[in-house]
């Protein structure tokens, strides 16, 4: 079923309908290698996504969802197509711009959490606080994911949950206005997947951020805004939920 | 090609400048041994088989004058093999283009067939013959003096024998066995422009001398197992109602002593310095090794899980460890024989012989590439190890994410100040405090290398300066053929341009203490002279006093005695008895070993009265031109030593080889500094390109990320540099105390400059090699730090 234009260019019911989009993504291509080797990961998207809304992307893997993720987050540039965050073409913007996009605008969730092993949990945030713009203190950032009372101690002395809560507060602690979130509990059994997504939920509620969110799990389509499902590259199915379901109410 | 070694070819190339690095480091302490063992092997084979070929003898005496017929009671004397008698003296030169006079030591050749014992080797034309009539006499001359002048067979020259000016006809070049080291007697180093050596027919030689029937020079050989000391004494015996001038072993003999000395010094290098660059390699083989395998942890269980044997996959890695060895050996070999042959060039200026050629030291070559695979096995043996014993379905698995705590230094209050990379660089050295303490004592070791080429330079320079400025200030130093009465003096002050002349005694003599014994030339100084001086160790001038002795530093301690105690002197030529003085002062000096008198005291010493030998002259320079030709024309004068001269020969010689040991040196200590660095940024790269990548994604620089890769090795340099200045100052010392000969010795002179080199050297070639692998981290995969683990 094809999306309709509606749902992917319009924003949920989180978002105003009028605000310009954070992401205005146009025909967005990217192919790996060239010939007869080239492989295509994203085949021409549409998107828009604004301030506020909570986005699932799902799809297998080789669908192209890391690929999206990626163009979003400023770690790679499109082949072909338009990429702008703010009206600003991300698409061509050279090394030294894609760092301070990176430093200021976006927060990384990993699914193998990346934690510095030589750094404290309250180090791991300070690391990225002490070089973004207008940041929260790591203790506070920290509080937000319910980890005030593990600020002392390293990755190796956390559990896996505590360790993404860990990875969630240093991505937020710097106020992003873009959450990126590869498979954030991908990694972990189901109870602790809940506080993790639940820390995440109270992120985009309580501070407003757009949170990107990639998982293989369905499930997790009720907690967004809308949903889009990706399949060889472009977007084949893209729903706005008339509701957006809580963590808790999920259907575990 | 087994696939494996198709792997192994790929990861090899993969890794390609740190294996280079880790060969070169290797191929640095092979080539050192190579090269000083070959040395060693050069020089033994050629010494051996010149002494054998030509008859070098055992024994040597020198002597005012005996019949000829003394020889055959030397030759009664038992445990004696062979006895060869003539003539040796010394003469003053009148040689072209020289503006000073030369001096040359004129030896006999057998009136009738070659000499038994010490036979010259003619490089060319021909072995001088007795002349008569009013042929132009003829005369060989010693290749250094030859080559130093541009003389060849045809050339003459002029020479003053017992006060008469004559003219020679040079026949031919010859070298000698017992010239090997062809130096002024006491010299350390030669002078091959001043000082040289030739040889006469005996009549000739004799006959102007008024010698004719006689001789004054001694060798022997003994037979087998005979005790070298009973002949000598024998011999001593014998010829003291003769003048005997005393009589010594080879060990004593100063061009073999000057050769075992050479050897001593290339011994001692050929150990010490190979062992720390295999050390360093084997630690970088280790660490190298170590990654290597915990990179490829999956594709070991991958492939024991499909069968290969634990025995299969150790060899493959073992493999990887030899390809480096054997790269490090090919390297190092080639460099070995490259420096030997430029050293053995070199030699060319201290040491003659027929033909010295480069003797590669095969059996040592083949013990240090052993010695480095086995290091090198040590060093991968670990970390195999660790892999194959490994279950597959465990290995399959990504290791355990390293665990950290604060390091102990981290609870004092200065630690709150610390950024977070100060933190990570300080916990990654915690992490690994074996690895971390031998990078920093690895590159400790490059400084301190680079700090010994650099003292032996100053130390050099400081002999120039120091003795020849301070100690010795006279401008030139002339010899009487024979001692004389002391007026003679007033015959020096009247030459041209003489500011100041002190005469001087100088007697061969014998210095015991219990068992040891040395035999050298008593120097009688005025008091407290202003020319020749005699300096002690603060520097400042001793007086001699009217009783008793002062002598080398060295000396003394060969001699093992100290301040205060009595050594017996007993003079080896003239009637005079044995005398016991006390030793009263240690002069410091640093060529030969002296023993220093007061001139009066000498001369009560020999029972002779008021004689000279000769006596230190400055010179106005205005004048220098007039005076030697002054000098030229004065007949009772046997040679000079002028002390410029001198010191240029010493700047010429040393300089280049102290320039070329500097250069290897200093290439050295770069290529372990640089090799160390590289390697230990790359592997931190690698264990960490996860954490790296992962900064880049957060929104740190290259340059910051760069940073935090490079924090520890920084904090490393640092700690090496003022450890590395301690190992360099104490290396040194070894080295000078090492290559302390009773010939040659060095101070031990460390400059603030010497220290800053060696820092800025290491400090370069680690940031140099520290930025080179950070450039790396433009290749970080980025999009990759997202994906999870498995």
């Amino acid at each position: 079923m094809p999306p309709t234009a509606e749902a992917i260019h319009s924003p949920g019911s989180a978002g105003a309908p009028h605000r310009a989009p954070v992401f205005e993504v146009r025909g967005l291509a990217r192919v790996f290698g060239e010939g007869t080797a080239a492989v295509t990961a994203l085949a021409g998207v549409d998107l828009d996504l604004f301030a506020g809304e909570l986005i699932v992307l799902l799809g297998a893997s080789g669908s192209g969802k890391s690929t999206l993720l990626n163009q979003l987050g400023g770690l790679d540039s499109p082949t072909q197509g338009t990429l702008r965050y703010r009206g600003w073409n991300l698409g061509v913007a050279d090394e030294a711009a894609l760092t301070q996009f990176r430093r200021n605008a976006v927060g990384f969730v990993f699914q193998a959490y990346n934690l510095i092993p030589s750094l404290t949990a309250r180090e791991n945030v300070a690391l990225i606080t002490e070089i973004c713009r207008d940041p929260m203190t790591p203790e506070a950032a920290l509080d937000l994911v319910g980890l005030g009372a593990r600020l002392d101690h390293f990755p190796a002395q956390l559990s896996g949950g505590e360790q993404q809560r860990v990875a969630i507060a240093r991505a937020i602690a710097k106020r992003p206005e873009v959450l990126l979130c590869d498979e954030p509990t991908g990694a972990l059994d189901v109870k602790t997947g809940i506080t993790v997504l639940e820390a995440i939920e109270r992120i985009n509620g309580e501070l407003g951020t757009l949170a990107v969110i990639i998982t293989h799990n369905a499930i997790l389509a009720d907690m967004a805004d809308r949903v889009f499902t990706l399949s060889d590259g472009r977007i084949v199915n893209a729903r706005t939920n008339a509701h957006r379901g809580s963590v808790r109410d999920l259907a575990w | 090609m087994p696939l494996l070694d198709r792997k192994l070819l790929r990861d090899l190339r993969s890794l390609k400048t740190q294996a280079l690095a880790v060969a070169l480091v290797m191929a640095c302490g092979l080539a050192m041994m190579i090269t000083t063992r070959s040395l060693m092997l050069s020089l033994t084979a050629a010494r051996d088989g010149y002494y054998r070929e030509n008859r070098f003898a055992q024994v040597f005496a020198r002597l005012k004058r005996a019949p000829n017929a003394v020889r055959e009671q030397l030759a009664a004397i038992p445990g004696v093999a062979t006895v060869e008698t003539g003539l040796a003296l010394q003469v003053t030169l009148d040689v072209p283009g020289l503006a000073e006079p030369a001096t040359g030591l004129f030896n006999s050749l057998p009136e009738r067939g070659a000499p038994v014992l010490n036979r010259p080797y003619l490089r060319a034309g021909r072995l001088p013959e007795a002349q008569s009539g009013g042929a132009l006499a003829e005369l060989a001359v010693g290749e250094a003096f030859a080559e130093a002048h541009g003389l060849r067979p045809g050339d003459t020259v002029s020479a003053v024998l017992n006060g008469r000016k004559q003219k020679f006809l040079l026949t031919g070049i010859v070298l000698s066995p017992e010239f090997i080291f062809e130096a002024p007697p006491g010299a350390a180093l030669p002078d091959n422009k001043t000082y040289g050596v030739f040889w006469a027919p005996y009549k000739e030689l004799a006959t102007a001398f008024q010698l004719y029937g006689g001789f004054n020079s001694v060798a022997l050989t003994l037979a087998p197992d005979v005790a070298e000391e009973a002949v000598l004494a024998a011999v001593d015996r014998l010829l003291a109602p003769y003048g005997g001038r005393g009589t010594y072993g080879r060990n004593n003999h100063p061009s073999d002593r000057r050769l075992t000395d050479e050897l001593r010094v290339l011994k001692a290098l050929s150990f010490a310095f190979p062992l720390v660059f295999l050390s360093v390699a084997a630690f970088m083989v280790n660490s190298v090794m170590a990654r290597q395998v915990a990179l490829q942890r999956e594709q070991i269980a991958m492939l024991k899980a499909c069968g290969f044997s634990n025995a299969q996959v150790g060899a493959h890695y073992l493999k990887f460890a030899l390809v480096i060895v054997a790269g490090g050996v090919v390297l190092g070999t080639a460099g070995g024989l490259f420096l030997g042959g430029k050293f053995v060039d070199l030699y060319h200026i201290f040491f003659r012989f027929p033909a010295l050629r480069f003797q590669p030291d095969l059996p040592a070559l083949g013990t240090a590439a052993a010695a480095s695979a086995l290091a090198a096995l040590a060093g991968v043996a670990g970390a195999v190890q660790r892999a194959v014993q490994l279950p597959p379905a465990e290995a399959m698995r990504p290791e355990a994410p390293a665990s950290y705590r604060p390091a102990w230094f981290e609870r004092l209050r200065i630690a709150r100040w610390l950024g977070p990379s100060s933190r990570m660089a300080l916990r990654n050295i915690r992490r690994r405090p074996a690895r971390s303490a031998l990078t920093c004592l690895a590159l400790a070791l490059a400084t301190g290398i680079l700090i010994l080429p650099n003292a032996m330079r100053d130390g050099i320079a400081h002999v120039l300066d120091f003795q020849w400025d301070v100690v010795q200030r006279q401008t030139v130093t002339v010899m009487l053929a024979e001692p004389q009465a002391a007026r003679v003096l007033a015959d020096f002050q009247h030459l041209p341009g003489v500011v100041l002349a002190e005469p001087f005694r100088s007697v061969p003599v014998e210095l015991r203490s219990g068992p040891q014994v040395r035999r050298l030339a008593l120097q009688g100084l005025p008091a407290r002279g202003s020319l020749d001086r005699v300096i002690d160790g603060h520097p400042a001038q001793l007086t001699l006093p009217e009783r008793g002795l002062i002598i080398s530093a060295k000396l003394a301690e060969v001699l093992h005695v100290q301040p205060g105690d009595p050594l017996t002197i007993r003079p080896l030529e003239g009637e005079a008895r044995d005398l016991v003085v006390p030793l009263a002062g240690l002069a410091d000096d640093f060529a030969g070993v002296a023993a220093y008198m007061e001139l009066g005291a000498v001369n009560r010493l020999l029972l002779e009265g008021d004689r000279v030998n000769g006596a230190h002259l400055t010179v106005a320079a205005g004048e220098w031109d007039t005076f030697l030709r002054a000098l030229k024309a004065t007949p009772q004068i046997a040679g000079c030593y002028v002390k410029n001269s001198l010191r240029e020969g010493f700047r010429a010689t040393t300089a280049e080889s102290i320039g070329l040991l500097q250069k290897m040196y200093a290439t050295f200590a770069a290529i372990v500094a640089f090799g160390i660095i590289y390697n230990s940024a790359r592997i931190s790269l690698s264990e960490r390109a996860r954490e790296l990548a992962t900064l880049r994604v957060l929104g740190f620089t290259r340059r910051e990320v760069g940073a935090v890769l490079v924090g520890e090795l920084v904090l490393l340099t640092l700690s090496a540099l003022p450890l590395g200045l301690l190992v360099g100052t104490q290396l040194a010392r070894a080295i000078v105390t090492t290559v302390s000969t009773e010939t040659v010795r060095l101070p031990l002179v460390l400059t603030t400059a010497n220290y800053a080199f060696a820092v800025a050297v290491v400090a370069t070639a680690s940031a140099l090699s520290a930025w080179l692998a950070a450039r790396k981290i433009a290749g970080l995969d980025l999009a990759g730090a997202l994906k999870a683990l498995d």
